[in-house]
């Protein structure tokens, strides 16, 4: 069964996901190479090469999972989490500091965020946890050790700190709880203890957090501090039109509106909307809705229970960093430093994006003959 | 069952998530829709940038062409506090700009702490290669504009005739307020646009009008005579004592100034801190009682009238003489006295007596031929005229105190340009300090030329003064110490007492001297005038050595040929 043919492959997985996702690759890769272009004289900055690789590796990534069977993957999954767990442990003590913040482990040059990785481990071994057979979803204590789960890299990615990160968790967590078929009543606590815990995380927050937080309730606060990026990012988006204004014409990155080093990253999409105008962007929009489709098709067709949460989980991870990141481009969520997937530039979230996709691949692969 | 629940849980999870997204696009579509002039115009303002762009003041070099005063490309320093403290890096960034532009870290920490402002200077005129230093550090909030800084090559050197321009490159005193005009340039003015981070985008110009730089001013001072000329005050001035002290030297035939100091001076590329007393050219713009020198103009007349020969006997009455009533007194008592001798030996007595020989207008009207009470018009700013009452309000006996140089107040230049008159065989010329003034091309667009106020005596009462003038100089005259090995100098003491409220001091005078050399040939007229010297305080003693110390370097530097004795013209 785990060593069918190639062509049965080809046949059975889901082609409108593998078009979708290169799509969304390559536009990400045009459009850091658009932020990255000032001037025709000037040599664009080496993002976009430096992403061909990403993309590269993810689409192995992807094959390679997209072959193997999820349940294999899903019983190493132990080992997965514990890995991470480490290497988050690690990253807090010799991470690269940037800005303040410890994200970055070094090997060999190449620059990895564990947190990236530790959003697809806590996926999985959830998947396992609760998928278990005879494992009795309706008792609480079941519930709490999942949360305990997903809650140790949640507070180890918020030390270093990337609240924007950990807070993945959180939609990832209790849509995976929903789907496994929790009851709605234990579901209805969690939520009321989350927001009675919500002043506690207030308090908890740094300046620079609270400010930006403060410019979404009030834009007009301080428009040249906090709040540039987000007034910056809507003029860009909103100065597109129906069909913007040309490929490598939008102005507000070439000229630095857009501060050049989060355009490529956590701007990409107003980089979009500024030179592709509507017509643009809501393509872009509407290849995510083609591969969060075929995810939650992943899930619904899936063999088994592990491979339907396993799906939920990718899909709940990528559509809350589509949301949260559009959300913030177009001026509906306070600026976060989320960054899209397969298009944003960076390595880390490109190839847990592209191993996630490999699983949901693996699921619809396998699934019922029905 | 469960499969069931699975199923509609499935389901409503894949609505939420497509209305979300469906909701997203809504969102999209009315920013992208809607009208975006607004938004438009907005990102037009934000990027719209105007500025003119100041000219490079033109130079200003003396007689032969070295620099006295230059632009030099310099940087003001300034950051945008809010900016800074946005980042929270004001304790570091303050720390390295104190440290590269030598200034008190505190003091810059306060700058970059102010509240809720956005433009700050740090300082102003920071050398290029110091703001170079601070822009390598790439800090945020720290910024840069170009600025011309005015520089002094001498510093003090000549400091009351060059002037200087202020921060702003607007000349304020001297040569740099006279040609002004000439000196600063045209701006240039530039429409564009900028990025993000302030900076001009180069492609993106509209309007780019390139500053001219200004025309270069040459003077007729020479930095070599009026490196002579302030030492040898300054010298006297230790000597001699004073509060003050100012020389002009001329250049006979043609009215140009060679060398014009004022003590106290001060450093140019300092002048904030300097005094309005430092900065005072008193060779132009100090009224005083001449005294004795002002003999020279109404002897001139009389000569050049024919009331009086040179060996006529005057009765000098012994140094007191009662006229109308009032005493007129000598220094030092004399008999008779040939009008030779009361040039020689500066008799108020005898020089009143002739003075009487004039009617009142021909006085008038012969002292105002030599420039008294009228600006000469020199190409500087803040000339006084002097103050010469016309003789409808003379009184009977003002004419023998005008003959002393009483009731008359001159300027060091108007009575130095009337002695030059003398040495000029009677041409009472204009003196400029501009010899030329070029264009950044070189081309002339300006040149100070001689030119003839008034003739107020003929050329041989011109040169019979002369000769009577160069006996003063020697021995037995008042002005002995002003001689010169191997040339003959002519030249008039005079020590006047300064007024008081109620009276003269009996203390206090303003010793002068003026003259000229060689007496037969001359070149060069020099006045030198000293404020309250003590407790030497005449004329002779005081101004003449310093006439003397001055014109002896002078000649030497002028390469001018030393005269021989005639025996002939000895005999006055």
């Amino acid at each position: 069964m785990n060593t069918a043919p190639l062509k049965r492959y080809l046949v059975r997985s889901d082609w409108w996901m593998h078009l979708s996702v290169l799509g969304l690759m390559f536009i990400g890769i045009l459009f850091i190479y658009s932020a990255g272009f000032q001037h025709a004289d000037i040599p664009v900055s080496g993002f976009h090469q430096r992403q061909i690789i990403w993309a590269l590796v993810g689409v192995l990534g992807y094959i390679a999972l997209a072959m193997t069977d999820y349940r294999r993957v899903a019983e190493g999954a132990w080992w997965i989490y514990a890995a991470t767990l480490c290497l988050l442990v690690l990253v807090l003590f010799i991470g690269k500091q940037v800005h303040g913040a410890s994200r970055w482990l070094s090997v060999f040059n190449i620059q990895l965020q564990p947190a990236e990785f530790a959003k697809l481990a806590v996926v999985l071994v959830l998947a396992r946890y609760l998928a278990r057979p005879g494992r009795d979803i309706g008792h609480p204590r079941c519930i709490w050790l999942a949360l305990i789960m997903a809650g140790i890299p949640f507070i180890l990615i918020a030390r270093q700190p990337d609240l924007g990160t950990a807070a993945v968790f959180v939609p990832m967590v209790f849509m995976l709880l929903f789907v496994a078929g929790v009851r709605l009543k234990f579901i209805m606590i969690l939520v009321l203890l989350g927001m009675m815990l919500l002043p506690v995380a207030w308090l908890s927050l740094g300046d620079y957090q609270r400010d930006r937080i403060m410019v979404f309730v009030d834009p007009d606060r301080d428009p040249y501090g906090a709040g540039w990026n987000k007034m910056q990012s809507q003029i860009a988006v909103g100065s597109g039109g129906l069909t913007g204004k040309g490929y490598l014409k939008g102005t507000q990155n070439v000229l630095g509106y857009l501060p050049r080093t989060v355009a490529p990253t956590d701007f990409i999409y107003s980089v979009i909307a500024e030179e592709k105008g509507f017509v643009g962007a809501a393509a872009v929009l509407a290849l995510y809705g083609m591969v969060l489709i075929s995810s939650i098709r992943a899930a619904l067709v899936a063999r088994d229970k592990l491979g339907r949460l396993i799906a939920v989980g990718v899909a709940s991870m990528i559509f809350f960093h589509v949301f949260v990141n559009i959300a913030m481009t177009i001026g509906l969520m306070p600026i976060t430093g989320l960054p899209l997937p397969l298009m944003s530039y960076g390595g880390s979230f490109m190839i847990s994006t592209m191993l996630g996709l490999g699983l949901v691949q693996s699921i619809i692969v396998r699934r019922d003959r029905r | 069952m469960i499969e069931r629940i699975h199923k509609w849980r499935m389901a409503a999870l894949a609505v939420l998530v497509m209305g979300i997204l469906a909701g997203l696009g809504v969102r999209l579509a009315f920013l992208h829709l809607a009208s975006h002039k607004d938004l438009e115009e907005r990102i037009a303002r934000m990027r719209h940038t105007e500025r003119t762009i100041v000219a490079e003041r033109g130079r200003i070099l003396d007689r032969r062409g070295y620099t006295l005063a230059m632009d030099l490309a310099m940087k003001d320093v300034w950051v945008d506090p809010m900016a800074i403290q946005r980042e929270g890096h004001g304790g570091f960034i303050s720390t390295h700009l104190a440290r590269i532009l030598d200034m008190k870290p505190a003091a810059v920490l306060d700058i970059v702490n102010k509240e809720g402002r956005q433009f700050e200077y740090i300082k102003r005129h920071v050398h290029s290669d110091l703001a170079d230093q601070i822009a390598r550090m790439s800090f945020h909030g720290v910024y840069f504009h170009d600025v011309m800084t005015r520089h002094y090559a001498q510093g003090e050197l000549m400091c009351h005739v060059l002037g200087f321009s202020n921060m702003e490159g607007v000349g304020s005193a001297g040569v740099e307020q006279q040609l002004n005009t000439y000196l600063r340039g045209i701006p240039g003015f530039r429409v564009s646009q900028r990025d993000g981070r302030r900076a001009e985008m180069y492609s993106r110009r509209q309007l780019d009008i390139a500053p001219r730089r200004g025309g270069d001013v040459q003077l007729t001072l020479d930095q070599s005579l009026q490196f002579i000329m302030e030492a040898a005050l300054d010298r006297g001035l230790e000597e001699y004592g004073g509060k003050a002290a100012w020389a002009i030297m001329m250049k006979v035939d043609t009215g140009e100034i060679l060398a014009m100091a004022s003590r106290p001076a001060f450093d140019l590329n300092a002048y904030r801190t300097s005094t309005p007393e430092q900065r005072r050219n008193r060779a132009i713009s100090y009224n005083y009682e001449p005294g004795s020198t002002f003999k020279v103009p109404v002897l001139a007349a009389a000569f050049n009238e024919g009331v009086v020969t040179p060996d006529e006997i005057i009765d000098c009455e012994n140094g007191v003489w009662y006229y109308h009533g009032r005493p007129l007194r000598d220094y030092r008592p004399n008999g008779r006295l040939t009008v030779a001798d009361v040039v020689k030996r500066s008799s108020n007595i005898g020089t009143a007596k002739i003075g009487l020989r004039l009617s009142e207008a021909q006085l008038e009207e012969y002292l105002r031929a030599f420039g008294i009470g009228r600006r000469s018009g020199i190409d500087l700013p803040g000339e006084e005229a002097g103050i010469f009452a016309p003789r409808s309000r003379w009184s009977a006996i003002s004419v023998t105190r005008l003959a002393m140089g009483h009731e008359v107040a001159v300027t060091a230049l108007q009575l130095l340009n009337a002695v030059n008159a003398v040495a000029n065989d009677g041409f009472l010329m204009q003196p400029y300090v501009v010899k030329r003034v070029t264009d950044r091309n070189g081309r002339v667009i300006r040149e100070g030329e001689p030119h003839v106020l008034s003739r107020p005596v003929r050329p041989e009462t011109a040169r019979l003064m002369a000769q009577l003038l160069a006996r003063v100089t020697e021995e037995g005259g008042t002005g002995r110490n002003a001689r010169m090995e191997g040339y003959r100098v002519a030249g008039k003491t005079g020590t006047a007492q300064k007024p008081i409220p109620g009276g003269y001091s009996d203390r206090l005078n303003i010793a002068s001297f003026v003259g000229f050399l060689p007496a037969d040939d001359p070149e060069i007229s020099m006045v030198v005038v000293v404020d309250e010297p003590l407790p030497l305080r005449t004329g002779g003693a005081v101004a003449a050595p310093i006439f003397r110390d001055i014109a002896e370097q002078a000649v030497r530097y002028l390469d001018i040929p030393a005269t021989e004795e005639d025996p002939q013209l000895a005999a006055y």
